[in-house]
Parts: structure tokens; sequence; C-alpha cells
């Protein structure tokens, strides 16, 4: 008998580890041409612990406050050792864990997987998305330099238009009436106890649901007898599969880091002027560049509030799609869901080459 | 027809000697006031007889008001024909103005004369009168009626007059105190002991007074940057004279000090960057008191500004010898008006250096040592900075955050400056000892710049490691992964 059979057998004795043995061994995944879309969540949780690790690791260095955040930033990134792989590798995960959780929606959505019975599997995925760009928003203002600074002015000035509770939000957000050294410990605050677990909670809910339902055959499998059907074992097959993946992210990671590393820019200065052009993240490009082309005044509403009631409503529409597309739920198939998609997906893209490009 | 030539001819002949008479009596009107006053002994109206304006035709009245062409007292000074009696000072400037002031008059044209009461009015003069009955007005330089043309030596206001008449004003400490308590009183008494003093003392027109760099009616503030001797306006001022080669030509004395000083650091500071703590002509010279500095006195006049550099001159080896050698100090190695910004090459004994104008031989010349180590030091430094900037700015093209490195460098410029000082130690190990932290600085920045080098090269280096690493991992797995699934299928 060899020394992992002793250990899992001491296990097993203690745990009942047979439970967990069947149903890996049970478990299955679809195997078609478009499943190399499923490796998109399992690369957004790759993301998600690369974020935690890297996130700790700052977190021993970094001091919040206007005097010290910018100072102790440029401490990890000089002095430590490894300190500027680990920024930039959290810098560049931040942003490929946003990019590949829409992929991951996009993915969801064109192949109808939020039907029933996954509706609260959208649901909480779509809360995810939130969180993720909320991350994001929050940990730019970190490391306290000029881009960071004035665009959280911005951000949350945007904020402040919504209609009724706006300007309230805004001030929760700045805590204050502008962006100041309390809005960075409240952005701290939020970057590192209250999203993460938040986002732990929802996720563990998102991931339970997905172990317990299975993971979602597409649409044209529905009247297909279960012969025809082709799946691999969820492990080892789809997790080996999955951790090849992220390996690659992983050198991916490397890469950019190393060519790439993530820069610093230049302290913060209140009572400088705004950079000329100076633009938010890439994942709110698009809408930003939208409020832009939209008049002063239109139908006698303010443009940004217009706009951004029209984003709102979207995006709470977007949410909702397993509501209100019915028929896919009942087995036909809807072409409308997949236009709206399309044109959500070009016109995100469109607007984001054009709001990069702007001056 | 002949007849009526004759008539003609007759009549211009009678005609003309009224025609000049005429001209006469409008020139000199008859002048009933001075009539009278001259009979009754009058000072006053027997100076105006000598007044240039009772030669040019003015009488009394042109001061005084009233009607100067009647002999009844009653209707000649008469107050509502115009009498004023002695006009009051504050009322003087007008006065003279009515045909000296703004109007175009005849008067005016015919004697070319500019708008001296406006420009009077604008002046500090102008405004001590406003402010006070006993501010000066006209007459406090031009004298009254017995007034001279300013040509005439009998004058106030001519050139070897002028420092003593506005000395009865500017020498009195009782009267400035009204008008301007901080202004120092000891101007005419420097004056006196000026170059420029000494020659008008002596009974010459030409060396500058004080309307030669003050202006004469429209005066301005020194502070005033339109005053010819604002800092900005002096060497211009001083060049009117001093750059003038045949005003000049009797005191066989250079006129190229203004052509040179333009050129010159100092010139350069003042007149191009407007740098007003930069020096101008009396800077050195003085400006009352203006003379050449003495050959023993320009280490003191430029150690007014460069006082460490003074300092250290003073106990310098070069102070006896240049003293026993009659050398003028700072102007052997800078020059006087010429000074150029120095440059460390000026420390060699050729190719522009300085030291090689006493110390002619390199081989035998005891101070040849610190030449070479002073030289050295400077070089060491400067060519250290510029090795340092180009590594770090390699460093910085390959990515790499040196910045720390490269704000270090800013504290370089303060220990070169410090070291460039102490070369007027003339003792190397001054100035290697100021140099010593710059030099220091230096090669912690060239350290720095290149480990991040080797950092850039260790993390393509690391990189490479990892890729090579995880691509292994991922055919192993890639590999078990077939394995298993072939295992399945079978």
């Amino acid at each position: 008998m060899n020394k992992e059979s002793k250990m899992m057998r001491w296990l097993n004795e203690r745990y009942n580890l047979s439970l967990i043995e069947h149903f890996a061994e049970e478990k299955k995944v679809p195997h078609f041409r478009g499943s190399f879309w499923y490796y998109f969540g399992g690369v957004s949780l790759f993301l998600f612990i690369v974020q935690v690790v890297t996130g700790i690791l700052l977190l021993m260095y970094y001091q919040p406050g206007a005097q010290t955040a910018y100072e102790s930033v440029r401490f990890i990134v000089m002095k430590v050792q490894f300190g500027w792989l680990i920024r930039s590798i959290h810098s560049w995960s931040a942003n490929l864990m946003i990019l590949s959780v829409i992929i991951h929606m996009f993915s969801v959505y064109f192949t109808k997987a939020f039907r029933k019975p996954r509706e609260l599997t959208w649901y909480s995925g779509f809360i995810l998305l939130a969180l993720c760009l909320t991350f994001g928003f929050s940990g730019y203002l970190l490391p306290w330099n000029t881009l960071s600074y004035f665009a959280t002015k911005v951000g949350t000035e945007i904020v402040g238009v919504v209609p009724f509770v706006g300007k309230p939000v805004m001030e929760v957000l700045r805590n204050g009436s502008d962006v100041t050294t309390a809005t960075l410990t409240r952005f701290f605050a939020l970057h590192v106890a209250v999203l993460p677990a938040l986002f732990t909670v929802i996720l563990g809910v998102h991931l339970l649901f997905i172990q317990v339902q299975g993971i979602s055959e597409p649409e044209s499998w529905k009247y297909l007898p279960e012969s025809k059907k082709s799946h691999i074992p969820f492990f080892p097959n789809f997790v080996l599969r999955d951790v090849l993946l992220w390996l690659i992210v992983l050198n991916v990671l490397a890469i950019l880091a190393v060519y790439f590393p993530w820069e610093l820019g230049h302290k913060a200065e209140p009572f400088a002027p705004a950079p000329i052009g100076i633009k938010p993240e890439w994942y709110f490009l698009f809408m930003f560049q939208s409020l832009r082309f939209f008049p002063p005044k239109l139908l006698g509403v303010d443009g940004e509030v217009l706009g951004i009631s029209l984003f709102g409503l979207a995006g709470f529409l977007w949410f909702l799609v397993p509501f209100w597309d019915s028929k896919t739920s009942k087995g036909s198939r809807n072409r409308i869901v997949n236009y709206v998609g399309i044109g959500v997906v070009l016109y995100i893209i469109v607007f984001t080459v054009i709001g990069a490009r702007a001056k | 027809m002949k007849k009526i030539i004759i008539f003609l001819v007759f009549l211009a002949v009678i005609a003309l000697p009224n025609v000049s008479n005429a001209r006469t009596q409008e020139k000199k009107p008859v002048d009933k006031c001075l009539s009278c006053h001259t009979d009754i002994g009058s000072d006053e109206a027997a100076s105006y007889m000598s007044d240039v304006h009772f030669k040019a035709g003015v009488t009394c009245a042109g001061c005084h008001g009233g009607n100067a062409s009647v002999e009844d007292q009653d209707a000649a000074m008469n107050p509502k024909k115009g009498y004023i009696g002695v006009p009051k000072p504050s009322a003087i400037p007008q006065m003279c103005g009515k045909c000296h002031g703004l109007a175009r008059t005849t008067f005016r044209n015919e004697y070319h004369l500019d708008d001296v009461v406006d420009q009077f009015m604008s002046s500090v003069h102008g405004r001590a009168l406003n402010q006070s009955s006993d501010g000066p007005t006209c007459i406090s330089c031009h004298g009254i009626h017995n007034i001279a043309d300013v040509s005439s030596v009998k004058s106030p206001a001519y050139p070897t007059n002028v420092p003593k008449t506005c000395a009865k004003c500017h020498s009195n400490p009782d009267y400035m105190k009204k008008f301007n308590p901080g202004l120092p009183v000891d101007q005419y008494e420097k004056y006196l002991t000026s170059v420029h003093g000494e020659r008008n003392e002596a009974g010459d027109p030409k060396p500058a007074t004080c309307v030669s760099c003050h202006s004469n009616h429209l005066i301005r503030p020194v502070k005033d940057p339109r005053s010819p001797v604002y800092p900005t306006n002096i060497p211009e001022t001083c060049a009117r004279c001093h750059s003038n080669k045949a005003y000049m030509a009797e005191y066989h004395i250079p006129t190229d000090q203004y052509e040179n000083y333009k050129q010159s650091v100092h010139g350069i500071a003042l007149l191009q960057n407007s740098d007003l703590s930069a020096p101008a002509c009396n800077s050195c010279h003085g400006n009352h008191g203006a003379v050449p500095p003495g050959v023993s006195s320009v280490a003191s006049v430029c150690g007014t500004c460069h006082q460490a550099n003074a300092d250290l001159f003073d106990k310098s080896v070069h102070r006896a010898a240049f003293a026993k050698a009659k050398l003028p100090g700072c102007v052997v190695c800078h020059s006087n008006h010429l000074v150029k910004p120095p440059f460390d090459a000026m420390i060699a004994f050729d190719g522009g250096g300085v030291c090689g104008k006493c110390h002619k031989n390199m081989t035998s010349d005891p101070a040849a040592g610190a030449i070479i180590a002073i030289r050295w030091t400077l070089d060491s430094l400067t060519r250290g900075r510029k090795d340092a900037e180009a590594l770090l700015s390699r460093a910085e093209q390959l990515g790499m955050d040196v910045s720390d490195a490269v704000y270090s460098l800013k504290d370089v410029n303060q220990s070169l400056v410090e070291a460039r000082v102490q070369v007027h130690s003339f003792a190397a190990t001054s100035v290697e000892s100021a140099a010593a932290p710059g030099l220091k600085i230096v090669a912690g920045a060239q350290k720095s710049a290149l480990a991040a080098v080797d950092e850039y090269y260790f993390r393509r280096h690391g990189l490479g490691v990892a890729t090579l690493i995880i691509t292994l991992l991922a055919v192993l797995l890639f590999l078990k992964i077939r394995q298993i699934e072939r295992r399945n299928k079978g």
C-alpha cells in the first residue's frame, strides 16, 4: 500500500471523502465545438485567485492615505524584492479578469445558458461582473497618482448625475463632497474588505449553482438522443484542461508584467488642473465615449442624465434577460436575443475603439 | 503813370521804418511796471534787466498779470484785469507753461522748446510740489528775475552749476525729510569725490552732472523702470557719454566698455534676462562717487556679490602674490567689463587656460601639481555626472524606473558649484573636499543605473526560465490529458 493511499484512507475514515470522489466521477461536462467558451469561467476564477494572492502580498506594504499611498506603491515597485512583478501581475490580472468575465458573460448569453433552470446562476454572475467593475474602479484610485485621482473624480461625478440618488451616492462614495484622502481610505476598505467578502460569498453561490445544476448543455442538444451527446469527465479531464489554460494565462501574465510593467505615473496633485484627454479604464470607455456624444439637452432633459439613465435601463434589461427571453426556455429559437447580443457587442467594441482613439 | 509809380515808391519808403518799429514794439512792449519799479529802486526790477525773458520782450505782467502798458498803478495792478502779484509756488509751473507748456504756442515753436511743464509735473519734483507748497518749482533751478539761458555759465542750470543747484535741496536733510526721508543727502559730497565731480569742479562742463543721468525736467524715481538710472537702463545711460568716441577723445579712456559689458555674463543677465541682481556699471564703480576701482580694491568690489570667492581669494597665496605684482585681483583671470561665464578649462596652462598667464613652465612650476589636481577633480565630477546621466538614460530607455537616482543627481550641481568656488582657494585639497559629496552621488547613481540594467536582463532571463518551465509543464499536462482521454476511449 503506497503513502498516498494511506493518507486517503486516513482522511476517508474521518471525513467520508467517497461522496466527493463519487461526485467527481459522476460529473460530466458537455463536449462540443463551442465548449471552448466554457473555460472562461475557470480562467476568471484563476485570475480571481491571482488577484487575492497578489493583493494580499501588496497589502503587506501598501499604506492608504494621501501622503503615503503613492510613496508606499513606489516603495513596493522600487525597493521590495519582486514588488514590481507582484504589482504588475495584480494590475494586469485585474484587467484580464474583467475581460475574461465579460467574455464568459457573452458566451453564456449566446449559448443561452441563462435559460431555465439557470436564471439564478445568470443573476449571480451578473452581480459578480458588477463587483468586478467596482473592484477595478476602487483599486484604480489606490496608487493615488494623477490619472487615478482625476479618473475617480470624473467617475464619481458621473455617478452624481444619476437622478434622485446620484448626489447622496456620490457623497457616500467620496466620503465627502470631493475626492480626498477620506475617499482613498473608503475605497481601500471597499477594495480589500467589503468587496472581497461579498465577491467570495456570491462566487461561492455561483459555483454551488453550477455544481448542483451541472454545466449547461448547448441549446441544439435539446432534442438530441443521449447517445449522440458527447461528454467528458469533469475530473480529471475538464479540470486538467482548465489547469492547462491557467498555465498559459499565467505565462501571458508574466510576459505582460515583464514587457509592459504597469506604470505608476506621477503623484496626484489635487489642486493641479486635470490632465488633458483624461479617460477612464478601458471597460468604462464605451459608456464614457457615448456620454460625450450626448447633446447637452435632449427633449428638455439633461443629456448626461438621459445617457446615464439609458445605460442604467439597458443594464437592467440585460440583467433580466432570462425573464424577457421566454421563448428559449420553452425550447423555441429566439433570434432576437442573438441580434441584441451582437448589437451590444458591436456597440461596445466600436465605442471603445472610438474612445481609445479620441484625443 | 510815372507819377503814380513815384508816389507808390515814396509811400513804401516812409512806411518801412514804421513796420520795423511795429515789430520791435511787438517784441519789446512798453513795460510801465519795470519803469516805475526801477524808479523806486526795486532789486527785482534791476535784476530783470538781465533776465532772458526781458530780452525776449516778456513784461512783468507776463508772470504777475495786470496791465504793463499803463502808468496808473490801480489800473496796472487791478486784480479784475488779471493781476496776481507774487504767484503761488503751486501755480508757477502753469504760469511758466503759458509759454513753455503744453499748448503749441508761436513762442515754443520759435524756440524749439519741449513740453517741459508737462514733463516737470510728471517728475518726482512735480509730485513733491503737489504734496507741499515747499516743493520745487521752475524757479528752484532756473532762478527768478535774473533767469539766464541754460547755455550761459550764469544759469544755475549750466552744467558746472547743476550739482550745486541740486545740492541746495538734496544736501539739506531737513528739507528732504519733508518729501523722502529715506533718500540719502550725501550725493553732492560723494559727487565731489568722483572723477565726474572733480572735473566739473575744475570748470569742465562735459563730465556727467546730476541731470546727465537723472534727466532734467522729467526726473523719475530710481525704482521706476522708465528712469535712466533704473538698473537695466544704467549701462545705456553711462554709454551715452562713455561710448561716444568723439566726446571722450580728450579724456583718453577706452570707449568699448558698454560693448564688452553687453557680451559679458553680467550684461546678459541684466540686459537680456532682466536679472536685477546682476551688476550694472554703478555696482562696481559707484554711482554719485563714480571712480574706477583701484588695483587693490578689485577683489573687494567683486566680493560684494561673490563673497565666498573673495573670502577664499583673500586667504589664498594669490592675494599677496597679486599685490606684489600689482595685478588687479579677479580681473586677471576673469577680465573686467567682458566677464565671460567661467569654465573648468580655464584651469590650465594652455588652450584657453588662465593659469598659464603667470605660471609659464608646467614641468618646473611648484603650482603645477595643484593646478592639475584641481582640474582633475572638477573634470571627474562633470564627466562622472555625464556618464551617470547616460547610464540612467539607457536604464530608462529599457523601461526601468531609476527616478530616485536621476533625482539624486540634482545634488551634484551643488557640490560642483562649491568645488568651483573652492578653486579660488587655489588649494587642491579644498576642491577635492567640496567635490567629494558630488563624486559619491555620481558613483551611487552609476551603480543604480548599472543595477537597473542588470535587473532588466535578470527579468528577461527570469521570464525566459519561467516560460520554459510553464511550457514544459503545459506540454506534460497536454500529454497527460491525451493519455487519459485515449484511455477513456479505449
